[in-house]
């Protein structure tokens, strides 16, 4: 009697042992692997929510690290910031330099079903290339044509360009399924990828509901479940949301940062290729005038930039990227100094007397950079009237304006950067078609030069050289990729100015 | 009316808080210690003898700031006030005595007016004739003219009725006479109500505005601008949203408490009060 007692207590004991280590299996195949009970979920508040999710829309600026929560790419780019395997498994030039053949990965679908083919990719480069309101255009000038053959995409140039698997990565070429593609306007606000995540909820502009996508390539090294990706209130009320858990990741203003830390927040920067500028307008009075850009050159002091907007964590720049990068050429670096004494002597020159010169400043929000700009002019005696345009971006890329203020977060090809900035039509040249003399020629030459020639980084340097004679733009100072999120959020990769989740685990749920 | 607004306490001490939030706005930037769009290296400093609010995230003198603000900040929301009272009054008196056609369009234009959401409508305009204050205060001005109209058609068409008013007519005054004689005597106390309401909600609505960065453009300062900027350095400086929040406050208040005053001394009640009190006094001052 006894025995069969203990028979079925030791059957009970088995049997509850066998269900915990179901329970557990369960809750492992879940996607987290911190062995933590509940669905890894990501809340995270950006202060540059999509307004747009058809990629093409969106173009190459902040909100691509949104999008790629959906959409893979062609390509990404390492911790080096050199491009690696994404959708594409390898890719090789000819001999030539003028054709690149990328081959796929097999087996691979967009959350629609439809297959990741060639036929999707060449479909994706065409409408980034002729779709109407495509902001990526301008980047792919380079490309010929593209032929799909099964799961070979090969990608004809119309030059000898290095660049392309650096192009054609998460900023330029996020692949949307072709089904989806074929009515823009649906996609724009029902994105199809077949990135890490499928929207399961967007309301435009407030919110995104994503969930794991397990038919993702790289599946097996995304850790979180969830994601809820929500517009950010007021930068002030951040880090009250992160304390209070209402979001666990989030950027934050570097004015924000010393808060964020005494919450007990993990506050890091990610690194980036972040510069900010003053975009003139060379076509427009007065600054057709070359002494008058020569003044506003010497008219700007970095330092105070930086002292008083990065809180510690930015540094000057008179480049489009910060010091440090690839493509940072040392012989330009404080050609126009801070000489507000010089800057009024090539206004005098340039026959303009102190308060001749009245502009508007327009600028999207009100912004203290702004205040600072108009300080430091108004001692040079350029007297600027700070205009906020919610309707910015029009007559800004349309290159309407006279003097307005830009920052970009770079490209992860440093000559898409070169030519956004200073190519005829580059869409942070506000002086098109004007270009600086020299630099398409400086710019072809990197083309040519494959990224890993021993000459490559000094053919880059000359051509960013070359684009600093550009009359159109002052850079100022390199804004950080400020971010501050819960401890229990692991550490991301360090990937150059992109937010890339693979690996990353959210424990303490 | 004066005297007897003044001879309520609410209202002698909304009268001596308005006339100081005046005076600030007519010298206030005469006496700014310090140029207050001049930036220094001195940010975000703390309360001292040369800061006494201490300075901003450009290092500008947030006193200074505050004493040259407060004319922009009363100027607007007396824009707003003037612009209503104008728009409104004026068309409410008259929808009574202008026919049918111009009552039914005036009252629609009205509700239609009172339907719109101030700040939503304000946003919109100005992105559409471009951000200024005086777009600004116009459009909030025109969207508070409901109020003045309603109250001045109210006041009038009890008057209207009146038989010394039709007596007037029948003997042949003027419409306009009328108008001046009779009916804006009896219609001005209830608008005068309406006024001080509207510089209270004019304050807000300055305050409201540049908070969000419409109106008055940077770097001039108002009270609603300092606020919103303070906000983005609460790490920094807690304390320093509290001395523009005051001022918002406190003229906001003494403008009610003002209305609230003229309210009690305008009607019968008030009347009655006022009366009463005259004829107490020389008892009062013989006992």
């Amino acid at each position: 009697m006894r025995s069969h007692r203990t028979a079925r207590h030791r059957l009970a004991a088995a049997g509850f042992a066998v269900l915990f280590a179901a329970t557990l299996t369960a809750c492992g195949s879940s996607g987290a692997s911190t062995g933590s009970t509940g669905p890894a979920a990501l809340k995270w508040a950006s202060s540059y929510f999509p307004t747009h999710w058809d990629p093409v829309v969106s173009g190459s600026g902040a909100q691509f690290r949104e999008l790629a929560l959906v959409y893979a790419s062609l390509t990404r780019t390492d911790e080096t910031g050199k491009a690696v395997p994404d959708l594409a498994a390898s890719w090789e030039y000819n001999t030539a330099g003028d054709q690149v053949t990328f081959h796929l990965r097999p087996g691979l679908k967009f959350s629609d079903g439809e297959p990741v083919d060639a036929a999707a990719v060449k479909a994706a480069i065409e409408r980034a290339k002729t779709q109407k309101n495509s902001a990526l255009f301008g980047d792919l000038t380079s490309i010929k044509e593209v032929t799909a053959t099964g799961l070979d995409v090969v990608v004809a140039l119309s030059q000898v360009d290095h660049q392309i698997p650096q192009l054609l990565g998460q900023r330029v070429l996020q692949v949307a399924s072709p089904k989806a593609a074929a009515d823009p306007a649906k996609l724009d606000q029902n994105p199809i990828g077949a990135g890490p995540f499928t929207i399961t909820q967007l309301v435009p502009g407030t919110k995104a509901v994503l969930k794991k996508n397990p038919d993702y390539w790289d599946a097996a090294n995304i850790h979180i479940d969830t994601v809820e990706l929500v517009s950010a209130p007021d930068s002030s009320t951040v880090v009250s949301g992160l304390q209070t858990g209402v979001y666990n990741f989030a950027d934050i203003v570097p004015a924000q940062a010393d808060a964020a830390k005494k919450a007990g927040l993990d506050v890091f920067v990610q690194p980036g290729f972040n510069a900010a500028n003053i975009s003139l307008n060379v076509n427009k009075a007065p600054f057709d005038n070359p002494k008058v850009v020569d003044a506003v050159r010497h008219a700007v002091n970095r330092e105070e930039f930086v002292d008083k907007l990065s809180f510690g964590y930015g540094e000057a720049t008179d480049q489009p990227f910060p010091e440090g990068y690839i493509a940072y050429d040392k012989q330009s670096k404080d050609k126009y100094p801070y000489d507000p004494e010089k800057a009024r002597r090539l206004l005098a020159e340039a026959g303009v007397k102190a308060g001749d010169i009245k502009l508007d400043l327009v600028i999207p929000d009100a912004q203290p950079a702004a205040e600072i700009v108009q300080s430091q002019l108004a001692a040079v005696g350029i007297t600027l009237n700070i205009k906020v345009d919610k309707n910015w971006s029009k007559p800004f890329f349309a290159k309407q304006l006279t003097l307005s203020l830009y920052g970009t977060t770079g490209r992860d090809s440093a000559v898409q950067t070169l030519t956004a900035h200073f190519g005829p039509n580059g869409p942070l040249n506000l002086s098109s078609p004007y270009e600086p003399e020299g630099f398409e020629a400086a710019v072809k030459k990197v083309r040519e030069t494959p990224l890993e020639a021993p000459g490559y980084p000094e053919v880059l340097r000359a051509a960013t050289r070359a684009g600093l004679e550009s009359r159109a733009l002052v850079f100022t100072y390199a804004a950080p990729n400020l971010i501050a999120k819960s401890k229990t959020i692991s550490a991301l990769p360090k990937n150059p100015a992109h937010i890339d989740w693979t690996g990353v685990t959210i424990s303490g749920r | 009316m004066v005297r007897r607004v003044l001879s309520l306490a609410s209202g002698r001490i909304s009268v001596v808080i308005l006339a100081a939030i005046a005076l600030l706005a007519i010298f206030g930037p005469l006496l700014a210690p310090q140029d207050p769009l001049a930036t220094s290296s001195d940010t975000l400093a703390g309360v001292s003898g040369s800061h006494w609010l201490g300075t901003d995230y450009l290092g500008r003198d947030v006193f200074s700031r505050l004493l040259d603000g407060s004319r922009a900040s009363v100027v607007g929301a007396l824009e707003v006030a003037l612009m209503a009272l104008v728009v409104g009054a004026i068309p409410g008196i008259l929808s009574v005595y202008l026919g049918r056609v111009f009552e039914w369009v005036t009252l629609r234009l009205a509700d239609t007016l009172i339907a719109l959401p101030f700040l939503l409508f304000a946003v919109a305009v100005t992105a559409l004739l471009g951000n200024g204050i005086t777009q600004a205060m116009f459009v909030t001005g025109a969207l508070v003219s409901p109020l003045f109209y309603r109250v001045a058609r109210a006041a009038t068409l009890a008057v209207a009725r009146s038989q010394y008013v039709e007596a007037a007519l029948i003997s042949g005054a003027s419409l306009g006479w009328v108008i001046r004689r009779h009916v804006w005597v009896k219609v001005l106390p209830p608008i005068a109500v309406a006024l001080a309401q509207t510089l209270g909600t004019g304050f807000i609505i300055v305050s409201s505005l540049s908070f969000l960065g419409i109106g008055v453009q940077p770097p001039a300062p108002t009270w609603g601008g300092l606020l919103a900027s303070d906000l983005g350095y609460l790490s920094y400086q807690p304390w320093a949203p509290f001395a523009p929040a005051l001022l918002i406050m406190a003229t906001v208040w003494a403008s009610n408490l003002l209305a609230d005053a003229i309210r009690d001394v305008s009607g019968e009640a008030g009347r009655a009060l006022f009366a009463d009190r005259k004829t107490r006094q020389p008892v009062g001052g013989a006992v």
